[in-house]
């Protein structure tokens, strides 16, 4: 790893600043990812901006919806009581995600800027138009039986492997972020990209912005949610494929409201919104949730060896609603 | 704690000598020795698969602060064994030889090691290495099996030798199966797996004179990497000392001496102080060996009565291009079953990619895969209980070598196991239990391990304070070898174990063969109980000429007990340690070689073990949960119940692994893997595995050696994957025949 | 704490010129022939060393220590290579097997993911901490007892990571147990060993 200068900012314009006037620089908060693209090489920031004693660790009531600072640890907000009663979605993809120790580590605002899993990204010896753009997509035609069948562009396949991103997307929440030019407010499904011609970038964040919360709007979503995850193992994996699922339900068995969200499918967690509709007004029967994954998987295109996707989709997406009808 | 010599120590479930260094992050393993002057070295890869180079620039890497050297073909110092012709025998029955590193321009593999960076700390050393940058001419690779197929080439050894058991096998008619009444033909293939051990393979190198070598390493046999590096480097073998006190699992993968080892040794020499390296896991795939990619193809026919009447099974194996490695891998279905005509192929295809090496269960894994697999479907097309199949087609002797068994208690092992996983549940019909989404399944899978005993010497010592120690060159890979020996030695002498050391881990002690083959307790067990039969006999010989009920006494009558040596423990003959122990230090302590005696000619000496699988497999997401995994072993006498078992746990761990997740990829373009580290390598997590229950027949065999006992650490993984793919099919319908066994093919 | 707000820490402008300096050395143009090498060492490496650390203050164990780190040293190599505490064992490197497990106040975490310079003012407990003397931990007694290892490399990363999962709450089943020790790999595969030590040490009711 390169040697990088390192500072450890306490207030939140002097961090900003630090980064938003030295393009080498990069925020740190858990590591989780970072550390481990520096070790390899990926990503070879000059000065680290270390944000973990910035005061944005608070989970808190905010205007409808819960506040969760970016820096909160992904095992807090798991097991945050009011998390689980409010938006227990996020709470099950999170639990999903990586294992005890790192959600010990990993922060709110990091788990979103995790960058892809994608073998040839993690290669410095293969091509890769996100490591290195220009280079060619080695998953285009190499071992993509991991990659996208969603929104991806013949630059990039890749997908992203956060978790708590599929449930966020599906919960409509929005990613508040602080920078050079002060404040706003991003929707979640806006705040990752898909790879077009620049698959490397993989969010909207301007140079020098931080995230500094995410707020979760209060729904209905408090019993029948589901997030399915699959994947080659029991647990510590990143997913072939997942499913955030959400429905409100009523008492004659018909669906008021529902969400749905893939990940392991697109450069970004893939909200269903079509299938979402589908849903609404249906009885929460097999049947419609079938019907559902149908709409769902509409546009979906595989490569040589991650056409299982386009059957894991919808099946998956069935036993999540499934799953979370009966939750 | 009141020490008490207990009659049976052979048995006891005793907790592990080494346990409290473990627990407390005190057992040192090879990188973690603190030496003054200690470096750290970084070995730097190709990043192409065949070709040539034709240039490093190192200046980078020189310049970078804390860099002591980098080493490259072009200035490494002359190793002088790697011109000596000729084939090391410490090396696997392999025609061709090692890699020598450093030695010329070829590139034979990706990621082979084209330079060694040494800095003064890990981070100076990482940091440094990416700056080599080298320049190749590159040539066309070959990495796929299946694409080389045609080129597959009996071995060497076989061609040498048509009695080796990689020749081409035949019993009866050649290929019988193709005319037999009810057949199958099927294909099966496994991934490269690898070892990965959790310790990264380290050594510590050490010159601590111009020609005297200190390795601290990880490796399976002290003496076998004693003797390769003596060799390289034309120093007498006692002047190299090798170190493995503790050795952090391994699983085959430090059974060959590689050539990260060589390159530590070569930096020592260069910067002339003690050099640490420690791969990284990615180095892990491509550096220190695998199990070989293979595709095997087995036809069998049986009667309608459930008679096997022929099996003919083929492999092709991958090999390096430098190296011929060859496996058992058809080894088990030459004897497990009464068939009367019997063919086996074994083939390999050399590919440009490192050495393979044993695996765990080497080749009879691989081999057990088909041939279980097959026993399987050949159950289903028969419409029989696979277990009344199997006992159809036992064997009350070895139809390959037409000896007796030195013992065979396998179907007391079915028994057991088919009660524990309540075997009496699984139906014939594919796809009829389930739990909601989850279809249930039941399967089985047999496998089978020669039980090898070499030569081995112990020396053992009555010390001053009353305890005696043990001494031996063997290693502890993990199984608990030092706590069996303690346990051997208790009974044996009358002490209590807390009385007894075992040191193990040094070349210097007296010589065993290395922590392979399930063979280290059918090995160095008898040398344990013989040095202390000859410990109690010399003792009785110098209390003798003070004590006449010595000089009439069988040395197996002589009792140790707490300060004084006994006759059959009757007081009144009792002569004090203190009293012995006044005769020069050389009359208290004996070496003595043990060695397997003719029973291997008259005798068919194996390990059975079966094991059964309940799986539950998701019908709509193809995920796997192996729900109960019951191994039973005929392994003879078991020694510790505790660690035997843990072994066994861990060999039905590792099957789960190869069940279900375990690949590793390469991309063929490139001829680099894919997988890269454990997020693209799964190997079993804690959620993965269920309570496994073992069960042991415990039965000696008293052939292999007085002991009775046959190894472990093979059979508790061979038959393991098919019984996992078998109850797959019992649960779905669905046969895979390719492993692993990830949901996308059940889908 | 003695870090001062919003300012680097230890560096000044002599290390930004000597980054200067290496990254014009690194910058070299390919010169044909089998072998570039660089002619002599021309930095002066304890100057360039002396830039390139800073210090840090960490309690280890309940010793205090003040050190002086290159912000690139993790974690895990600074307990295992400047403190010697070899018993946090590098298995991966990467955050993925666990074997690196500490505590830091309190929390386990994967020590190899973590730059030291992070931990500043931070109580980090090892395995080497965990016993009171002589007297072993209940959830190392019990790995004894159960033999919940075979080799011994992952054991210090799955104890702390054990005593974690019964201090956290997350050992009320067997299959909750297994979900929470999944970051720590066993490759000789002990885990229903495991398994039963923590267990035995949650329904003991001792106290972790």
């Amino acid at each position: 790893m390169n040697q990088f200068q390192y500072v450890r900012p306490t207030k939140r314009q002097a961090a900003i600043d630090a980064v938003a006037k030295d393009t080498t620089a990069k925020f740190i908060a858990g590591g989780t990812n970072l550390v481990d693209l520096m070790k390899r090489g990926i990503m070879t920031p000059q000065k680290l901006v270390d944000i973990n004693r910035l005061p944005l660790t608070k989970i808190e009531r905010e205007n409808n919806g819960l506040r969760i600072g970016a820096l909160a640890l992904n095992s807090t907000v798991a097991d945050d009581k009011q998390v689980r009663e409010k938006q227990p979605l996020l709470s099950l993809a999170l639990n999903a995600g990586a294992s005890a120790q790192l959600r010990n580590m990993a922060t709110v605002g990091g788990n979103m800027l995790q960058r892809t899993r994608c073998s040839y990204f993690y290669d410095l010896a293969m091509p890769c138009n996100k490591r290195e753009p220009g280079t060619g997509c080695g998953a285009l035609e190499g071992v993509n039986r991991m990659h996208a069948i969603f929104g991806f562009s013949d630059k990039c396949i890749a997908v992203h492997p956060s978790d708590m991103s599929v449930a966020l997307v599906a919960l409509d929440a929005t990613v508040q972020v602080s920078g050079p030019r002060g404040n706003r407010s991003i929707p979640f499904a806006d705040f990752h990209r898909l790879p077009g011609d620049t698959p490397e970038k993989d969010t909207n964040l301007e140079p020098g912005e931080l995230i500094t919360a995410v707020v979760v709007p209060d729904g209905p979503f408090t019993k029948h949610v589901h997030y399915q995850k699959v994947r080659e193992r029991a647990s510590y994996a990143f997913a072939l494929l997942s499913v955030a699922a959400a429905l409100d339900i009523d008492g004659n068995n018909t669906i008021k409201a529902a969400r749905l969200a893939m990940g392991g499918v697109a450069h970004k967690p893939w909200r269903l919104t079509a299938a979402e509709q589908a849903l609404v007004g249906k009885p929460a029967t097999e049947d419609t949730f079938r019907q559902a994954a149908i709409v769902a998987m509409q546009g979906a295109k595989a490569f040589k060896y991650n056409a299982y996707k386009l059957k894991l989709g919808p099946n998956t997406i069935v036993q999540a609603l499934k799953t979370a009808a009966a939750a | 704690m009141k020490e008490q010599a207990q009659d049976k120590q052979i048995g006891a479930p005793m907790n592990r000598v080494d346990g409290r260094l473990k627990v407390t992050g005190a057992a040192k393993y090879s990188a973690e020795y603190e030496i003054p002057g200690i470096t750290y070295a970084v070995l730097v890869g190709s990043t192409i698969t065949k070709g040539r180079l034709t240039s490093i620039d190192t200046r980078a890497a020189e310049r970078a602060p804390g860099v002591l050297a980098v080493i490259t073909h072009f200035n490494s110092p002359k190793v002088p064994g790697f011109d000596t012709a000729g084939k090391d025998p410490s090396q696997p029955a392999t025609v061709g030889g090692p890699l020598k590193i450093f030695k010329d321009d070829l590139i034979r593999f990706n990621d082979q090691p084209i330079a060694l960076v040494v800095a003064d700390s890990w981070e100076r050393a990482r940091f440094a290495a990416r700056l080599v940058k080298a320049q190749y001419a590159k040539e066309k690779h070959q990495t796929n099996l299946e694409a080389n197929a045609a080129q597959a080439f009996l071995p060497t050894s076989a061609k040498k030798n048509p009695k080796s058991p990689m020749a081409d096998y035949q019993r009866g008619q050649v290929d019988a199966y193709k005319t037999g009444a009810i057949k199958l033909e099927s294909e099966y293939v496994i991934p490269t797996e690898v070892h990965h051990p959790m310790e990264l393979q380290s050594i510590t190198a050490h010159w601590e004179a111009p020609d005297r070598l200190t390795l601290y390493d990880k490796t399976q046999g002290t003496l076998a990497t004693r003797r390769d590096f003596a060799r390289e480097w034309n120093l007498p073998e006692e002047n190299v000392k090798v170190i493995a006190t503790f050795v952090g699992g391994a699983f085959g993968n430090a059974l060959h001496s590689w050539p990260h080892e060589s390159a530590a040794i070569i930096a020592a020499k260069v910067v002339n102080r003690p050099v640490k390296l420690m791969l990284t896991r990615e180095q892990m795939f491509t550096m220190v060996g695998y199990r070989p990619y293979t595709w095997q193809k087995l036809g069998m026919s049986a009667t309608p009565d459930g008679k096997i009447t022929a099996i003919t099974h083929e492999s092709i194996g991958q090999t390096s291009t430098y190296e011929e490695f060859t496996e058992s891998t058809l080894a088990q279905t030459r004897m497990m079953y009464q068939s009367p005509n019997v063919t086996t192929r074994y083939r390999l295809a050399a590919l440009d990619i490192g050495s393979p090496i044993w695996m765990r269960g080497p080749g009879e894994a691989t081999g057990a895969f088909a041939l279980e697999s097959a026993m399987d479907e050949m159950a289903h097309l028969l419409n029989l209980d696979p277990l009344e199949f199997r006992l159809r087609n036992y064997t009350d002797q070895d139809p390959e070598k037409n000896k007796p068994w030195s013992t065979k208690f396998l179907k007391e092992c079915y028994q057991l196991g088919a009660e524990r996983v309540g075997w009496n549940k699984r139906q014939l019909k594919p796809g009829s239990l389930r739990d909601g989404d989850w279809l249930i399944g039941y399967g089985m899978g047999v496998g089978t391990f020669g039980a090898h005993r070499g030569a081995a010497t112990v020396g053992a010592q009555l010390l001053p304070n009353g305890t005696v120690l043990l001494q031996c060159a063997t290693t502890d890979i993990g199984p608990g070898t030092g706590t069996v020996m303690t346990q051997i030695a208790a009974e044996t002498l009358g002490l209590s174990p807390q009385k007894i050391t075992f040191d193990l881990g040094k070349s210097s002690y007296p010589k065993a063969g290395t922590q392979g083959g399930s063979s280290t307790v059918n090995s160095v067990g008898p040398a344990v109980q013989e040095a202390c039969l000859a410990l109690k006999d010399k003792l009785r010989g110098i209390a003798a000429s003070s004590n006449a009920a010595f000089a009439s006494a069988k040395k197996e009558d002589v009792t140790l007990t707490d300060g004084y040596l006994t006759v059959g423990g009757n007081a009144a003959t009792r002569v004090a340690y203190a009293d012995l122990l006044r005769q020069p230090e050389a009359a208290t302590a004996v070496t003595v070689e043990a060695k397997p005696g003719p029973e291997g000619q008259k005798y068919s000496m194996y390990s059975f073990s079966v094991h059964f699988a309940e799986v539950r497999v998701h019908q709509l997401t193809g995920e796997v949960r192996v729900s109960k995994l019951v191994s039973c072993a005929d392994a003879g006498t078991i020694v510790n119940e505790k660690t035997a078992g843990n072994q066994m746990k861990g060999g039905a761990v590792g099957g789960i692994g190869m069940a279900l997740m375990e690949h590793a990829t390469i991309d063929d373009r490139f001829g680099r893997y894919v997988t890269k580290d454990f997020a693209d390598y799964h190997v079993p997590v804690h959620a993965d595995s269920p309570d496994v229950q073992v069960a042991f027949v415990n039965q000696p065999d008293p052939h292999v050696n007085a002991l009775g006992t046959k190894g472990i650490g093979e059979i508790a993984i061979i038959g393991v994957a098919p019984a996992i793919a078998n109850a797959i099919f019992n649960a779905t319908g669905k046969r895979i025949r390719e492993l692993p066994i990830t949901p996308d093919k059940l889908i | 704490m003695n870090t001062e707000p919003d300012k680097p820490t230890g560096h000044d402008e002599a290390r930004r010129n000597f980054l200067k300096q290496s990254s014009l050395l690194t910058a070299f143009t390919f010169v044909p022939g089998p072998v570039v090498q660089a002619a002599s060492g021309e930095l002066d490496e304890k100057v360039a060393a002396a830039f390139e650390k800073v210090t840090l203050k960490l309690d280890v164990n309940g010793v205090k220590h003040k050190l002086s780190v290159e912000p690139r040293t993790t974690l895990l190599d600074l307990l295992r290579e400047q403190l010697h505490l070899t018993g946090t064992k590098k298995g991966c490197d990467y955050g993925q097997c666990g074997a690196c497990t500490v505590h830091v106040d309190g929390q386990r975490v994967n020590s190899c993911l973590s730059f030291a310079v992070m931990h500043e003012g931070k109580k980090i407990t090892t395995i080497e901490g965990l016993a009171d003397g002589d007297k072993l931990h209940p959830m190392q007694e019990a790995f004894v007892k159960h033999d919940g290892f075979q080799c011994g490399y992952c054991t210090p990363g799955q104890i702390m990571s054990a005593v974690a999962c019964v201090r956290e709450g997350h050992a009320g089943s067997e299959a909750e147990i297994r979900e929470y020790m999944s970051g720590n790999i066993c490759r000789c595969g002990a885990y229903s060993n495991i398994v039963a030590a923590i267990q035995e040490v949650k329904d003991g009711g001792q106290k972790v």
